[in-house]
């Protein structure tokens, strides 16, 4: 029995109080459907279709005089912002003392398989920017867009510089050729076409197989036996499980504004060559004067820092400033860097500027 | 017309199924409406549809086929190169929690490095794109015989719905358009009256 092979006990004990884990969890931790994803008190002051504009309860006595609305992704759902309340992007935001409004866009159902573009910049924002105008009393508010969300708004800023005084694009979609992701290599190979024509909207199914070939051992396997192994540590599931629920939560995208998206940006790459159209409008980046804080994580696997940085060259305004974080997509808006770093630089370039 | 090629057989075979499935709809039509009604009548006359679908069917399967072979083929090798980088680079067997850590590290940065570097080839893009591209002709192939059973129980097609839906978003968009419009006019108006009244 020379070759036998002898193991530490403590790597046993190990296993065996793995599989104790896994049995005890549902002792331990809440389903995900039990939790509550809106976590920082607002109201809903506008409901359009399926959207709603949410203007959030302020937290401190003073506040600065230009509010600022946030255009979140067209993929998930808008909580990652405000996630749990030490992660909250939205209550660091208020804490510093800026009003703050967000646009969800809803779950959109087969009917709205003919929303576009228009719908949602012309539409949709437009009437969440004039309704923030006439409740503030102010002409012009700050913006920002994140992801998807930040194409949306870099196409409402183009056309409605008027409206916006100062505009944030978060790890935004611009020069889709320049996007070395997973992602674009998919997009870029996908008939669309066939896909809006038979199906209507983006399936969530679809997403959930993008979200499947980004790092897939590590978010596949390894993530899971974290969430085992610490099944214990209750800020630790708790932080998880929000995470997840809101990775699950994929609503469809409309049919419409997902073929323009698919072809402008990452097939015909329209929009970083000013040759995109919405509504019938030309969306001259140029035109994009106000000052604009581009915000870039090195580590995004979703947005390369290659596709977004361009919009930072391209804007005809002369107040301009690139940051970038050591961080990944999520990272920069929802961990303790962007608590720590990236939110207390926004506001002090917002509250120079409000 | 006779079979020669694969291709010939299959085109044979669709060619004498429509034949007879014709033939005998031809054939049967009136003593078939003679013994039924409603439903089941349009049903009757609609069910061809489904025999031709069902055809189809098998052709688009076909080329599914290939490219899903294909699919799990790239996966397969990626997995079978990544686990011999694995089995170079950490050859022993993890014996305490230390060298359990490190080899699930080596293992997993390994496997996510090369399916990374697979999901980002163009042999991958344009597969993955093929095969989602067959996927959805099966799909359409599904709707077309879902409508013949939606059309026999008198209820509207997905084509239709998708009308009314074009229509009211066409509507939605008018009503919009014109609130704006009657928006813009009223503060005009307001503007002027303040004029005037200074």
């Amino acid at each position: 029995m020379k070759n036998e092979t002898k193991f530490d006990p403590k790597l046993i004990e190990e296993l065996i109080k793995f599989g104790k884990n896994i049995i005890d969890a549902p002792k331990f931790v809440s389903a995900p459907d039990e939790i509550n994803l809106e976590v920082t008190p607002h109201d809903t002051v506008q409901e359009i279709d399926k959207t709603r504009l949410l203007h959030y309860r302020p937290l401190t006595d003073k506040q600065y005089k230009t509010p600022l609305l946030i255009s979140y992704a067209l993929i998930n759902r808008y909580h990652i912002l405000d996630i749990q309340p030490e992660k909250s992007w939205v209550r660091n935001l208020l804490l510093q003392g800026f009003d703050v409004y967000m646009l969800d866009w809803g779950s959109p159902t087969s009917m709205d398989k003919y929303l576009d573009f228009d719908d949602y910049v012309n539409g949709y924002l437009d009437s969440s920017v004039e309704f923030i105008k006439d409740e503030s009393s102010t002409e012009k508010i700050s913006l920002q867009g994140y992801c998807t969300g930040a194409t949306i708004a870099t196409a409402y800023t183009t056309l409605h510089p008027e409206s916006v005084k100062n505009y944030i694009a978060t790890a935004p979609v611009i020069d889709g050729w320049r996007d070395t992701t997973v992602i674009s290599n998919l997009a870029k190979h996908m008939d669309v076409d066939k896909m809006v024509e038979i199906i209507g909207n983006m399936p969530p199914e679809f997403m959930y197989y993008c979200f499947s070939v980004l790092k897939p051992f590590e978010q596949g396997i390894e993530k899971y036996v974290n969430f085992f192994k610490n099944i214990e540590n209750k800020k630790f599931v708790d932080s998880f499980l929000r995470v997840e629920k809101w990775l699950g939560d994929t609503p469809p995208i409309p049919g419409a504004l997902f073929r323009q998206w698919i072809k402008d940006i990452y097939q015909d790459n329209l929009l970083i060559q000013n040759k995109m159209y919405v509504g019938g409008s030309h969306i001259d980046l140029k035109k994009i004067d106000m000052p604009i804080f581009t915000q870039v994580a090195v580590g995004d696997h979703l947005v390369s820092p290659e596709c977004s940085m361009p919009l930072h060259y391209a804007v005809g305004s002369e107040d301009k400033t690139l940051k970038m974080y050591p961080t990944g997509h999520v990272g920069m808006i929802a961990s303790s860097l962007s608590q720590t770093k990236v939110l207390p630089e926004l506001g002090k370039w917002l509250a120079e500027r409000s | 017309m006779e079979a020669q090629s694969p291709k010939d057989s299959m085109d044979y075979y669709k060619h004498l199924s429509l034949f007879w499935t014709d033939i005998i709809h031809l054939m049967s039509s009136k003593p078939q409406a003679l013994a039924s009604l409603g439903p089941m009548r349009a049903f009757a006359s609609n069910a061809k549809k489904i025999s031709t679908e069902l055809i189809e069917v098998n052709e688009s399967l076909m080329e599914f086929n290939k490219f899903v072979t294909e699919y799990y083929k790239q996966l397969s090798e990626t997995w079978g190169e990544a686990q011999k980088k694995v089995n170079l680079k950490a050859p022993d067997v993890p014996h305490d929690i230390e060298q359990m850590e490190s080899f699930k590290r080596i293992w997993i940065d390994i496997f996510d490095n090369d399916f990374t570097e697979l999901f980002d080839s163009e042999k991958f893009g344009v597969n993955y794109g093929k095969l989602v591209s067959k996927e959805l002709e099966l799909t359409k192939h599904w709707h077309n015989i879902s409508n013949v059973i939606l059309q026999s129980a008198n209820l509207p097609s997905k084509e239709e719905i998708d009308e009314v839906y074009k229509e009211m978003h066409a509507l939605k968009k008018r009503v919009t358009k014109l609130e704006i419009e009657l928006k813009k006019k009223k503060e005009l108006k307001t503007e002027e009256g303040t004029k005037n009244e200074k």
